[in-house]
């Protein structure tokens, strides 16, 4: 059900990503809404859907970038599974804590992404990349985790609400 | 046989389904899939996209309109600078074409001596047809000196100060030059009517004056050098109950489009006047 909702909301958010956002960068990074998306729906608890969700999301991403298939799938799944390293525990302690999920998650999203590209392109210039893309969108997708986390637990409680116990 | 937790096993398969993809990808195995599944992706960014794009545009519009503004007044004021840059280079080539025929002129009377001068002004009094010029007696100028431009005769100077002079155009009524009529040979005296009319008396009753006539001056009296053009006859009156007759002619200096004048400075006038 959840990612009957879910993917075609990240097929939307693809193209946002694509069409949209490169005109509201920061230096040269801009905000991962997909990778928002699924690292806060695997904050809500919901990894395995999350993992899935990467996997579709990650594809589509693929399909319109330069990046070979898969690269983004792999990325996102490695993401969800960081930023769900202690088992939401930590993170679902305050609010701001998750904070370090998000983080977490794109650091590895990036160092994955930056693995490829360097596999494609050897001679791209990391340290130019760190600086112009990859903290410009950690910052931006700092900024946008909270709101994302919250979206992402309203929809979650109307997709699952709680069962009440008569 | 050790032990994986279902998240190991799911997180595991998935990343082995994207590595799999990622080969048969790289491999072109997946070219015809990927060509499917970009079609209805495609197909909703070029829906999205435009909308998009005209929200953003319409978000970033009053900056527009103020970044417009601000290059709008930047190129008006380039334009009111370029404006005054060809009125000032027209200035300069209208200059450049009055020295040129100064020039010319001076060079058909080698013997005289120029001062060339800047009208500065017209005289305050609109009864007076009279000029002032940027050269005085620094510039070596006298009372009486004869001043012409390209076309002719223009006045002579009547008051003279270190830096500047006053001239009397020949045009004013207290102003008479002796000319001749360069075909009939006769002489007159030009006499400037207060409407602005410039006439010459004295003509010679027998004398056969023409309309078309070149009119120079004479010489005669001392005041003004031979040979320097006055003006075109027009018209002739003729009474036989007159001693002379008259002729009405039109200046060959345009006296109203005066930049730059020559003041003869090589010649002296004869004056009755006793000296100091």
């Amino acid at each position: 059900m959840g990612l009957l909702v879910l993917i075609p909301v990240s097929a939307f958010l693809v193209v946002l990503q694509t069409a949209v956002l490169p005109f509201f960068e920061l230096l040269d990074g801009r905000a991962d809404l997909v990778l928002l998306l699924v690292v806060a729906w695997a904050l809500t608890g919901r990894l395995v859907q999350a993992m899935v969700l990467g996997l579709v999301a990650g594809l589509l991403l693929d399909l319109l970038s330069g990046v070979p298939l898969g690269v983004s799938a792999l990325a996102l799944i490695a993401a969800a599974n960081v930023a769900t390293l202690a088992q939401g525990r930590l993170w679902r302690a305050h609010q701001f804590a998750a904070l370090g999920g998000v983080l977490l998650a794109t650091g590895v999203y990036y160092a994955i992404l930056g693995l490829a590209v360097l596999l494609i392109h050897p001679g791209t210039d990391l340290v130019f990349g760190l600086a112009r893309v990859v903290l410009p969108a950690t910052v931006l997708n700092l900024l946008l985790a909270i709101p994302a986390m919250q979206l992402a637990g309203s929809l979650e409680r109307t997709l699952y609400p709680p069962k009440v116990a008569l | 046989m050790p032990r994986f937790s279902p998240r190991a096993l799911i997180t595991a398969s998935l990343l082995l389904l994207a590595l799999s993809v990622l080969i048969l990808s790289q491999a072109g195995y997946l070219r015809p899939v990927e060509g499917l599944a970009l079609r209805p992706l495609a197909a909703l960014q070029g829906a999205i996209a435009p909308r998009l794009a005209a929200l953003r545009d319409l978000a970033s519009s009053p900056g527009d309109v103020a970044t417009l503004r601000g290059r709008n007044a930047e190129l008006e004021a380039e334009v009111a600078r370029l404006q005054q840059e060809v009125i000032t280079l027209r200035e300069q080539a209208a200059e450049v074409d009055t020295l040129a025929a100064l020039l010319n002129f001076a060079r058909g009377a080698p013997q005289n001596r120029y001062v060339a001068s800047r009208v500065i002004g017209s005289d305050t009094s609109p009864f007076l047809r009279a000029l002032w010029i940027d050269a005085g007696t620094d510039d070596g100028l006298a009372r009486g000196m004869p001043v012409v431009n390209q076309a002719g005769l223009v006045g002579r100077i009547i008051e003279v100060y270190p830096s500047a002079s006053r001239l009397a155009l020949i045009t004013d009524p207290e102003e008479a030059v002796n000319v001749r009529l360069q075909d009939s040979r006769v002489d007159g005296v030009t006499s400037a009517q207060p409407n602005g009319e410039l006439r010459i008396d004295l003509i010679d009753q027998d004398a056969e004056v023409v309309p078309g006539e070149l009119v120079l001056t004479s010489g005669l009296g001392g005041n003004y050098p031979a040979q320097i053009p006055v003006g075109q006859v027009i018209s002739v009156r003729r009474r036989d109950f007159e001693v002379f007759q008259q002729a009405v002619i039109t200046p060959s200096v345009d006296f109203e489009d005066l930049e730059i004048l020559l003041v003869v400075t090589s010649f002296a006038p004869l004056t009755t006047q006793p000296g100091p």
